[in-house]
């Protein structure tokens, strides 16, 4: 009796923050989709999203985030197996995770000065020879900021697989006549899969919806569903709008979290 | 002609980054189709040979032969060797038809054969019908059939089997000791057992090597190595034994507890001393003062198939003995002996002398 009095009592702050922070601003969302920009209830803003430019942008939205999560895994992947192998690999890991305790903003305005006109990027490529060119606000600098700031994110899930990953398992495979490639495709790279899943949902994910990068790096030269959703929301004032879109970008997580869903297979 | 030797260890010395010597000067031969025991206390480097036949590490210095040519820096994965791994090591993400099917999909064979093959693996270890499992749902004892099942599939020339009973129960241990040894007659191949369990090694092997400190004290056969330890590490590590110290007083003659006895051994300087080893069940309780020594019962203890009793003689020395009979402590009662229950060892003496010592008063023995 008392013992469960207490649980329910613990359980409190959680549920009440749930329903305040997650529940309530969802419902909210939905509500605010299904009025129109003068505040009446119709289904005109789901109609607007079907429209070519809504889904132009939902599908650009889907490259950027597809291209950034690509790049992300590509060099994450093959750092976080190096980073297995050194001696201290857990300061190896820190450093490479610091970077994303700083404030997302600092990093971008940091990058503003490095691929600026007179930045250290263009200042390499005049000494290389190439010559100065414009990097800022170019899809290249937006995708290549954004890996930037998930790389930690993509490491950490993937460090911790191939770490816990049993290192017998890798001498079983060689005595069987299995190539240091064997071994990666058939027993390393499969027994990681569920860190390389989760690194890509939580790059994936947030990547569908950034928006102070589009226009800090990118200079709204790339929008995606986050750009619009902000637009909507603070310039051209039509929440019913901005809260359509964020409808679908729920529903579009949902679905990715199904799909990149893992079973639970040995461990 | 084949040559009866499959693996030779010349001069093997392994050492470790922080300069650890793990294996000293080893040299070793194993011949075709038979079961050979590694055993040793752990740290003591049997794992370590077992490592550098599989291809996992190099020897820092001496040749490694296999089939007659020297395999020092052949990658594991080119070797005629399979191993089964003490905690299995079977691919998690992968049932267990694929997990013996592995090594055959590497070398390319056709499906045919590999299903074939794979069948007949898993009948041999009592595993047919198995083949859709998940690894996670055998218990212990089918995994580690599942490893011996992946090993044995690729017909390997050697299988080396690194302390593959350590993690089963007493009973489902004991099974798989017969079993081994019976699939090892069955194969012909050889295996190369490594354990730290002697009962293990006494109960399934042609030959054993008795390991301590990277060095090979001894190898023989489990009967070799049971009666005749070279010295005192054996005799304590194979069986439990009595080991007390004595004088040679000249060949067939031996001094220790304050008297002398006749025994077996021969070919040591007269008066040298030694040290005697006289098994606990070699050990026959008499009345008092019918036996070749006198002793005091001081602990008793009951082991289910015999009496364990601790008993000491006048000198001051202690006897386990091995007994179905009753007695109680405190009593005085006699030991009796055989004079080939005698075994006398000397002092560092090597493996090579003491078998040439061996030969040497055998010889006497059947001319004189």
């Amino acid at each position: 009796m008392d013992n469960k009095f207490l649980r329910n009592l613990y359980m409190v702050p959680y549920a009440v923050w749930i329903i305040v922070f997650v529940i309530a601003p969802i419902l909210l969302v939905l509500y605010y989709s299904f009025l129109d920009i003068h505040g009446n209830f119709s289904l005109v803003n789901y109609e607007r999203f079907f429209t070519s430019v809504y889904l132009k942008l939902t599908l650009s939205s889907f490259w950027y985030a597809f291209l950034i999560t690509l790049i992300s895994l590509l060099v994450a992947y093959p750092t976080a197996y190096l980073l297995t192998k050194t001696k201290h690999k857990h300061l190896w890991l820190l450093l490479i995770i610091v970077p994303s305790w700083i404030n997302l903003l600092l990093k971008a305005y940091a990058f503003i000065g490095i691929f600026g006109a007179y930045g250290a990027a263009n200042n390499f490529l005049e000494f290389i020879g190439i010559g100065s060119r414009q990097l800022l606000f170019t899809d290249f600098s937006f995708v290549f900021v954004a890996v930037y700031i998930f790389i930690p994110f993509m490491i950490l899930p993937i460090f911790n697989a191939l770490n816990s990953l049993n290192p017998t398992l890798i001498d079983a495979a060689n005595d069987l006549g299995a190539s240091r490639w064997t071994t990666f495709s058939k027993v390393i790279f499969p027994l990681t899969l569920n860190g390389v899943k989760t690194g890509c949902q939580v790059v994936f994910i947030p990547a569908l919806s950034l928006f102070m990068l589009t226009r800090l790096i990118a200079g709204n030269r790339v929008i995606t569903l986050g750009t619009a959703i902000e637009q909507h929301f603070l310039v051209t004032q039509d929440w019913g709008m901005g809260s359509t879109i964020a409808v679908f970008l729920i529903l579009i997580m949902f679905l990715i979290i199904r799909l990149t869903g893992f079973r639970k297979r040995g461990a | 002609m084949e040559n009866a030797s499959i693996i030779q260890f010349v001069n093997v010395t392994k050492t470790f980054a922080d300069d650890t010597i793990v294996l000293d000067n080893v040299s070793f031969e194993i011949e075709r189709g038979k079961f050979y025991t590694l055993l040793g206390p752990s740290g003591c480097g049997k794992t370590t040979i077992l490592r550098l036949i599989a291809g996992f590490i190099e020897p820092t210095s001496g040749e490694v032969y296999f089939d007659g040519k020297k395999i020092n820096h052949l990658p594991a994965n080119k070797r005629q060797v399979n191993t089964v791994f003490q905690d299995y090591a079977l691919f998690p993400h992968l049932n267990v038809f694929e997990n013996v099917a592995f090594g055959l999909r590497i070398k390319r064979e056709k499906k045919s054969v590999i299903e074939a093959k794979v069948k007949e693996a898993l009948s041999f270890v009592n595993l047919s019908g198995y083949e859709n499992r998940e690894i996670s749902e055998m218990s212990g004892g089918q995994r580690q059939r599942v490893a011996i099942a992946r090993a044995i599939v690729n017909e390997p020339k050697v299988i080396l089997l690194d302390e593959p009973l350590s993690a089963l129960d007493l009973k489902l241990r004991t099974q798989m000791q017969y079993e081994l040894r019976e699939l090892q007659r069955r194969l012909g191949i050889t295996f190369i057992f490594v354990t730290h369990d002697q009962e293990e090694a006494l109960a399934m092997s042609d030959e054993i090597f008795v390991i301590n400190k990277g060095k090979i004290q001894q190898s023989g056969t489990p009967i070799d190595i049971y009666d005749e330890p070279i010295n005192r590490f054996v005799a304590d590590f194979i069986g439990e034994s009595n080991i007390v110290k004595g004088k040679m007083i000249e060949d067939y003659l031996v001094e220790f507890a304050g008297k002398r006895f006749t025994c077996v051994d021969g070919g040591i300087t007269p008066n040298e001393p030694v040290e005697i080893v006289i098994r606990p069940e070699d050990l026959e309780i008499t009345k008092k003062g019918a036996g070749k020594l006198e002793v005091t019962v001081h602990s008793k203890l009951f082991r289910g198939v015999h009496y364990e009793m601790t008993c000491r003689d006048v000198e001051g020395n202690d006897w386990l003995v091995h007994t179905t009979r009753k007695v109680d402590v405190g009593d005085m009662i006699g030991l009796d002996f055989e004079p080939e229950a005698i075994h006398v060892m000397r002092f560092d003496e090597s493996e090579e002398d003491f078998d040439r010592r061996m030969e040497q008063y055998t010889e006497e023995e059947a001319n004189g």
